[in-house]
C-alpha cells in the first residue's frame, strides 16, 4: 500500500477520491432511510442535497465570477497607468 | 495579590527598546521574548495572582485612572478578554519567529507597537481608552506597508490611513454623541436602530464595520494586505479586523443588519477571489469571507452565535496567519506570488506546501481541523434560528472557501500539473527541497500544530469561551454532509480548473467609486482650480505692477495714461487726418523717457503732504476701526 502510494501518488489519489465519492452517495441514501441524519431544514433531506450543493455551488461560483470578470477584470496597472506623476 | 501589569503596555513600551539593542542575536531573542512576557502575565492573571476573574459577564477592573470628570479603565479583565489576549500572544510569538529574517529592525518595532496597541484595545474598559488604542492601531501597520518600499505600497498605505482615520473619526463622533446623551463612557452593549436618536450608535457601528472590513467597506483589506511586506502582512491579518470584531461583540451583539451583511459578504468576497491572480490578494478575500461568518454570528446574537463568532475569530487568526505565511514563503523565496508566473514549486518547497495545506483544510472547515469546530457553531446558530437564506449563504461560502484556499491557490502556486517551475522561477531556487528559511517553517509548524490540536481537541477552546458550550461539533450528520460537499466541490473544480488559472489581471472592487472620485478631485484641484488661481495671481500682479509704475512719477504717468485714452478715443479721426503715426511716436517717446525727471517738491509742500497722510491715518483710526 505505502509503496504503491509512493510510486503512483496521482493514481492513488484518484482511486481514493472516487471510492470516497461512491461511498458518500451510497451512505446518503442508506442513512436518510434509516433516520441517522438529523437536519434542521426540509430541503436538506432532499437525496444527495449536499452533493448537488457542492458541485453546483462550486461551478456556479466560478462561472458567475467569470461573467463578472467581463466587467471588472482590468489590466494589472489599471490604477497606475493614467496617473501622470511619476515618483 | 499585587498590582496588575498591563501586557499590552509592556509590549508597547518594550517595542521602543528594539532599535537600541546593538547585537542582532540579542535583538532577535528579545523580539521572541516580548510575547512570552505577555503570555507569562496572562498565565499569572489566569491563576488568580492579580485577583480572581469572576464568571462571565463579571470582570476584574484594574488601572482605573481619573481623567477630567471620568474614570478611564485600562484593564477590564473577563473571560472574553483573556481568550482573545491568549490567542493574540501565541499567534504573535509564531509571527515573530517567522519574521526573524527581516533585516529592517524598524519593521519589528512597528509590529510590536501594533501588537501592544491591539492588546490595549482588548483590555480597554471604556470607550475613550478603546479609541486611543484603536488610533495607534491605525498607524502602526502603515509602516509595515511602507517598508515594502514599492510605489504601490506607498499608495496603499495612504489609502489604509485614510480609511482608518475615517472610521476612527466615526467612532469618536459616536462616542461623543453617546457621552452627551448618557454621560457614560463605559464600553458595554449599546442600543441600535434606525432614526435620528440613534445617529451616534450608527456612526460607531459604521466605524467598527469599516475596521472589520465588512461589505461594502472591505476593499481596503485586499488592497493593503497584499502590498505589505511578506512578514508585516501576517501581523496585519490578525489584529485589526479581529479587534473590530471584538468591539462589535462588546457593543452591538444581535443587530440584525450585521447578520445579513456578514452572510452576504461571506459569499461576495468569494466571487472576487475567483478572478484573483495574486496569492496574497486571494487570501485577503478569504479573510473578508471568513469575517463574514463572525459578523453574521454577532448579528445572530444568540449565546451560541456569539461563542461561534469568538471562536471563529480566534481560530481564524491562527489558520489565516498560516495561509499568509505559506503565500509569503513563496513571495520571499521566488519574489512573486502571482499565479500566472508560478506552478510546479512542490518539488522545491514541499514542507511549506503541506503546512499551507493544513491552513487550507482548516479555513475550509475539514473535520479535525480548527476551522471546523468554530465554523459549524455559527452555521448551527443560523440553523437554530431557522433562517434558511443565512444558512445557505454561510454553507455556500464553505464550498467557495475550499475551492479557493484548498484547491485553487495550492494548485496554481505549487502544482499546476507540472513537475518543474517556469525557468525564470527555477533560476531563483536552490536544488534542495528546503528553499524556505527554517525559522519560517518553525513558525508555521507551531501554528499548524495548533490548527490540528484545536481541531482534534476543541474543549481547550470551548472551555475558555464566555458562554457555556454544550455543543458537540463531531456529529455524523455534520461530518458526513461537509465531507460529501467537499468531494463534489473538488469534482466541480477539476472540471473547471482551466477557468480558475491565474491571468494577469486586476479585479475592481467596491473602492472603485472612491478611488475614481478621489482621482477626479485631484484633477479638479490641479486643473480648473489651479488654473483659476494662476489667472487670479496674474491679474493681481498686473495691478501691483501698474501701481508700482505709477508711483514712480504719478504726474507723468497720468499724463501718459490720458494721452493713451485720447488716442484710443480719437483713433478714427486721427487716422483720417493722417497724424496718428506721429501721435503714437510721441507717446512711445514719452513712455521710453518715463519716469524722466521727477518734479521737485518744496519743503513746505512735502510737510503738508506728510501731515495730510497722518490725518488720513487718524481718521482711519477713529472711524473706520470700531
Amino acid at each position: 500500500m505505502m509503496s504503491f502510494l509512493r510510486q503512483y501518488p496521482k493514481r492513488f489519489f484518484w482511486v481514493a477520491f472516487f471510492i470516497g465519492l461512491a461511498v458518500s452517495l451510497v451512505l446518503d441514501v442508506l442513512w436518510l432511510r434509516s433516520d441517522i441524519l438529523h437536519y434542521h431544514f426540509p430541503f436538506q433531506y432532499v437525496p444527495q442535497f449536499f452533493a448537488i450543493f457542492g458541485l453546483l455551488g462550486c461551478m456556479l461560483l466560478i462561472l458567475i465570477a467569470k461573467g463578472m470578470g467581463y466587467f471588472i477584470s482590468k489590466d494589472e496597472d489599471y490604477y497606475e497607468k493614467d496617473s501622470r506623476r511619476q515618483v | 495579590m499585587t498590582e496588575w501589569i498591563h501586557p499590552g503596555v509592556v509590549i508597547f513600551l518594550g517595542a521602543f527598546l528594539i532599535p537600541w539593542i546593538k547585537w542582532r542575536t540579542v535583538r532577535l531573542a528579545y523580539l521572541l521574548l516580548l510575547p512570552l512576557i505577555g503570555l507569562t502575565l496572562l498565565l499569572l492573571m489566569s491563576s488568580g495572582y492579580f485577583g480572581q476573574i469572576p464568571a462571565w459577564p463579571g470582570a476584574l477592573h484594574k488601572w482605573q485612572i481619573p481623567f477630567l470628570d471620568y474614570s478611564l479603565e485600562l484593564g477590564r479583565i473577563d473571560k472574553m478578554t483573556m481568550v482573545f489576549a491568549y490567542i493574540y500572544l501565541i499567534a504573535a510569538f509564531c509571527m515573530n519567529l517567522y519574521a526573524l529574517g527581516v533585516k529592517n529592525k524598524w519593521e519589528h518595532v512597528a509590529a510590536m507597537i501594533y501588537l501592544g496597541s491591539s492588546l490595549g484595545a482588548i483590555f480597554a474598559g471604556d470607550l475613550f481608552t478603546l479609541f486611543f488604542w484603536l488610533e495607534i492601531m491605525s498607524w502602526a501597520p502603515v509602516f509595515l506597508i511602507w517598508f515594502r518600499g514599492t510605489r504601490k505600497a506607498m499608495g496603499a498605505a495612504i489609502r489604509y490611513v485614510l480609511w482608518h482615520h475615517f472610521s476612527g473619526a466615526c467612532i469618536l463622533a459616536g462616542v461623543v454623541i453617546h457621552l452627551y446623551h448618557t454621560g457614560s463612557i463605559e464600553l458595554t452593549r449599546l442600543p441600535w436602530g434606525w432614526g435620528g436618536e440613534y445617529l451616534g450608535y450608527n456612526l460607531m457601528l459604521l466605524g467598527f464595520i469599516i475596521n472589520s472590513a465588512t461589505t461594502p467597506f472591505h476593499s481596503w483589506l485586499s488592497d493593503t494586505y497584499s502590498e505589505a511586506t511578506p512578514s508585516g502582512s501576517i501581523y496585519m491579518t490578525a489584529f485589526t479586523t479581529k479587534t473590530a470584531i471584538y468591539c462589535l461583540i462588546r457593543t452591538f451583539p444581535g443587530v440584525e443588519l450585521l447578520m445579513w451583511l456578514g452572510a452576504i459578504q461571506a459569499v461576495f468576497a468569494l466571487f472576487l477571489a475567483v478572478l484573483e491572480n495574486d496569492g496574497r490578494r486571494l487570501c485577503s478575500y478569504h479573510i473578508i469571507s471568513q469575517i463574514g461568518y463572525m459578523v453574521a454570528g454577532v448579528g445572530i446574537g444568540t449565546e451560541m452565535a456569539i461563542n461561534g463568532a469568538i471562536s471563529h475569530a480566534l481560530c481564524h487568526i491562527i489558520y489565516n496567519a498560516l495561509l499568509y505565511m505559506g503565500a509569503g514563503c513563496v513571495l520571499v523565496v521566488v519574489g512573486t506570488a502571482k499565479f500566472h508566473e508560478l506552478g510546479g514549486l512542490y518539488k522545491y518547497m514541499p514542507i511549506s506546501f503541506w503546512l499551507y495545506m493544513v491552513g487550507g483544510f482548516s479555513i475550509s472547515g475539514f473535520p479535525l481541523f480548527n476551522g471546523f469546530i468554530s465554523k459549524v457553531m455559527t452555521i448551527e446558530a443560523a440553523e437554530l434560528i431557522h433562517n434558511a437564506p443565512i444558512y445557505l449563504l454561510l454553507e455556500g461560502a464553505t464550498v467557495g472557501t475550499f475551492l479557493h484556499t484548498g484547491l485553487k491557490l495550492p494548485w496554481n502556486m505549487w502544482l499546476q500539473g507540472r513537475d518543474e517551475p517556469p525557468p525564470n522561477i527555477r533560476a531563483k531556487l536552490k536544488d534542495s527541497a528546503l528553499n524556505t528559511p527554517v525559522h519560517m517553517l518553525i513558525g508555521m509548524s507551531i501554528l499548524a500544530f495548533l490548527c490540528i490540536f484545536m481541531g482534534v481537541y476543541p474543549k481547550i477552546l470551548y472551555d475558555h469561551l464566555p458562554y457555556p458550550v454544550e455543543f458537540i461539533p463531531f456529529t455524523t450528520t455534520r461530518v458526513f454532509s461537509i465531507m460529501q460537499m467537499f468531494i463534489f466541490t473538488f469534482l466541480g473544480f477539476w472540471f473547471l480548473r482551466k477557468l480558475v488559472a491565474g491571468y494577469p489581471t486586476y479585479t475592481l472592487d467596491t473602492d472603485w467609486p472612491f478611488r475614481m472620485a478621489g482621482r477626479k478631485l485631484i484633477w479638479f484641484c490641479e486643473e480648473p482650480l489651479m488654473g483659476f488661481a494662476r489667472f487670479m495671481d496674474r491679474k493681481v500682479m498686473e495691478v501691483v505692477d501698474l501701481i508700482v509704475w505709477i508711483s514712480k512719477n504719478p504726474a507723468a504717468a497720468f499724463e501718459i495714461k490720458k494721452k493713451e485714452m485720447l488716442l484710443a478715443g480719437h483713433q478714427r479721426r486721427l487716422a483720417k487726418s493722417g497724424s496718428i503715426d506721429l501721435c503714437r511716436q510721441s507717446l512711445e517717446e514719452e513712455k521710453r523717457k518715463y519716469p524722466g525727471e521727477l518734479p521737485g517738491l518744496t519743503l513746505g509742500a512735502s510737510i503738508i503732504l506728510i501731515l495730510f497722510s497722518f490725518l488720513l491715518y487718524l481718521a482711519l483710526y477713529l472711524f473706520a476701526i470700531p
